[in-house]
This record gives structure tokens, sequence and C-alpha cells, in this order.
């Protein structure tokens, strides 16, 4: 909620865009190959989120049960 | 039976006016935990709560698609925390545990409590318990809870016992799952679809960059071949003006040749006269010849023969009378 990062949603849907203005193919090359490139780097960005399993729980009261940590 | 048992009756009522009396004939007695008072309070409990509009669906929240942080109010102990926990795998998301009791004395204020101490922590919350008895899960029909769940500033998911157990929080949350693990199916996307849908997504765009290169290339394509046409055009004029140039050079030096052969010529014929026979002949000489062959000396034919003299203009058709060979002759 207060990520500082830009969400996963956000980079989904920027990606969605994206790939939506790439098969319209209403732009130059130079622009296309810009915005593919952008596309490319945020797929990368939305796949390490993903990928980042590393649990990540708290506990906002008491001790965690250890079967959990 | 015994005395303090609760008890449900069934039978009819009826009022002794002159004694001011009423009856109660009973037609049935059944032994009642006290749950047939707390089921009408239950009824009463859920009409008022449907008349304020909390059980409405226009003001259920949507789940959010990729919750960031994901509250969960359920007993720290509890299986149904370990399967959700399980359920959300490893989906990228921040888990908070906001620990309950659900069940017991006091368990509705702890639901209620655990509940308000995730506002502001969480952008999804699962309220949740395993099965248990009608009792057991009695909290979740409570008003407070309710209210608490209804106060929530993220989407709550309810999941309290099994599929066939529906309470109070489930009406109100924002979405009812049939266990904790289906609540947490419903809370997060399936992570190898995400991630299919990822790979997919860098497919469509790696095609589509392709169509663009493609396009580029065709339109380079036909420019190239748009100039080459218009070079070949140019190259084609330059050519014709200079063939045309070429030939007009070409014809003046031709006559110019034509006129300098012509003088030669006359010039060169001049000198041919000048060393041919025929000015010799012009000056009293003749040529004797007998057939092809010319006379050079009297032996050279026979008395009675024919002979030809040419002379500077005609010939002379002669016959030899005598062949003087010895006779020099004075010129």
């Amino acid at each position: 909620m207060k990520e500082e990062e830009t969400s996963l949603e956000e980079a989904l849907d920027d990606l969605e865009q994206i790939v939506e203005l790439l098969e319209e193919g209403k732009m130059s090359l130079e622009e296309s190959l810009e915005l593919y490139e952008k596309g490319m780097k945020l797929a990368g960005l939305c796949q390490s989120r993903l990928e980042s399993a590393e649990k990540r729980i708290e506990c906002l009261t008491g001790e965690l049960p250890p079967d959990l940590i | 039976m015994s005395d303090g048992k609760n008890v449900l009756v069934y039978g009819d009522i009826s009022v002794y006016r002159p004694q001011g009396r009423v009856q109660l004939v009973a037609r049935g007695i059944k032994q009642d935990e006290g749950l047939g008072f707390r089921h009408l309070q239950l009824e009463a409990l859920k009409e008022r709560l449907a008349a304020e509009g909390l059980f409405a669906p226009e003001r259920k929240r949507a789940l959010p698609r990729y919750p960031e942080s994901i509250g969960i109010v359920t007993s720290p102990q509890g299986a149904a925390l370990r399967d959700v926990l399980r359920t959300l795998g490893s989906y990228p998301a921040r888990i908070v545990l906001s620990p309950a009791m659900v069940q017991g004395e006091g368990a509705e204020k702890s639901i209620a409590a655990a509940l308000l101490a995730l506002r502001g922590r969480s952008d999804l919350i699962i309220v949740c318990r395993g099965g248990g008895s009608t009792e057991d899960l009695w909290c979740f029909n409570s008003e407070i809870v309710a209210r608490a769940i209804f106060a929530c500033d993220a989407p709550v998911i309810s999941a309290v016992g099994h599929e066939t157990d529906v309470t109070v929080a489930d009406y109100v949350a924002d979405a009812r799952a049939a266990t904790p693990t289906a609540a947490a199916k419903m809370a997060v996307p399936d992570l190898e679809e995400l991630e299919e849908a990822l790979r997919y997504t860098k497919v469509r765009m790696m095609r589509a960059l392709w169509t663009c290169l493609e396009r580029a290339e065709d339109r380079l394509d036909h420019m190239q071949r748009a100039l080459a046409a218009r070079r070949m055009y140019a190259l084609a004029r330059d050519s014709r003006q200079r063939l045309d140039y070429l030939s007009q050079r070409l014809d003046g030096a031709q006559a110019g040749r034509l006129d300098r052969h012509r003088s030669r010529l006359e010039l060169l014929a001049g000198r041919l006269g000048a060393v041919g026979p025929r000015a010799t002949l012009l000056r009293g000489y003749a040529i004797a010849r007998s057939g092809k062959s010319l006379i050079i000396k009297a032996a050279d034919v026979l008395p009675g023969e024919e002979i030809e003299l040419v002379l500077g203009r005609g010939s002379l058709l002669c016959r030899v009378l005598e062949c003087r060979e010895n006779e020099e002759v004075l010129l």
C-alpha cells in the first residue's frame, strides 16, 4: 500500500498498454524500438517481482508461531 | 428435564378472561442450548444490519487484482492460517497477521479489534477460521464483528467454517469464501498463470516489433526501388543526350573527311595521270599488243598476225607485213 516503487498492478497495466500500442503499429520504428525496450524492461521487472518469493510475514501483536517463520 | 434448562415449547396460548389468566397449552417441548433464542436474536440482527445497508451488494468493494499487502485475521495457532499461507504460496505480497481469538469468551471483541488494527496496513483482508460447531462459529454472527468488517478500509474476504456455514460476517464481507483455502485462492492471482501471461506479453512485444521492422523494411525496399527507377530514367536521359551529341559530331566529322578524301582523290588522280602511260601516248607514242600481252620485240609476232596499236586517243587493228628483227630504229 505504501510502496515507494510502482506496484505490480501499475507495472502490469503499463505493460499491457505498451503492448497494445506496439501492436497498433502506428509509431515510427524508433518510437517502437524505444517502447519495446521499455516494455521488456518492465516485463523483466514484473518477472523478478513475481520471483522474489521470500515470505514477508509480520505479526501485529505477539510473536509469530515458530512454524511460520 | 431439570430446572434451569432452556427449552423450546410449541403450543397454543389462550386467555381466560374471568380470571385474567393466560394459558399455554404445550403440544411439544424440546431441550435447547439457548440456540433458539440466539437464532431469533440473529435473525433480528440480520434484519437490522440489512436495513442499515450493511449487506447491500452495491456497497461491496472489488478485490484488488494484485494485492501488495494482505491482512489476515485469525488464530495464529489455527489450521486456517496455515491453509491460507500455503495457498498464497510464493505470491509476492506482504502478509500482515493480526492475531485474534476465534472462539470462546471474548472472541468477538478480539476479532473486531484485530480487524481494526489492520487499518492502513493492507489492501486486502482475509478473516477466517476453520470448521467447528455452530457454537464455535457463533462469534462471527456478532454485531461488533459485523460492524468491524464494515469499517475496514480494505476489502474483506470472509471464510468461516465450511461450505454450509454462513455467518453474519459472510454477509457483511465484500466477498465470501467457502473455506480459508478458497479465500486465499480468491485473494491472489495464480502465479503460474501470471508468469505465463508475462511470457506471452514478451512474445507479443517481439512480434509487434518484428512486424514494425518488416513494415519499415518494406518501405525502404519500395523507396529503394523507386529511387533506382528514377536513377535509371536519369541515366537513360543522359545517355541519350550524349548519344545525340556524339552522332552530331560524327556526322560533322564524316562530312569533313569525305571532302578531304575527295580533294585528295583528285590530287592523286592528277599525279597518277602524270606518271601513267596515257600522257606518253598523247605525246605520240603507241603501245603494241597482241591479245593481252605487250609486243616488245619484232620477234614477238609473226608476219600476217593481227596486232593492236593503242594510241593517245583510240586504237588501230593492224596486220603485220614483215618482222625486221635486226633493224635499229632511230627515234
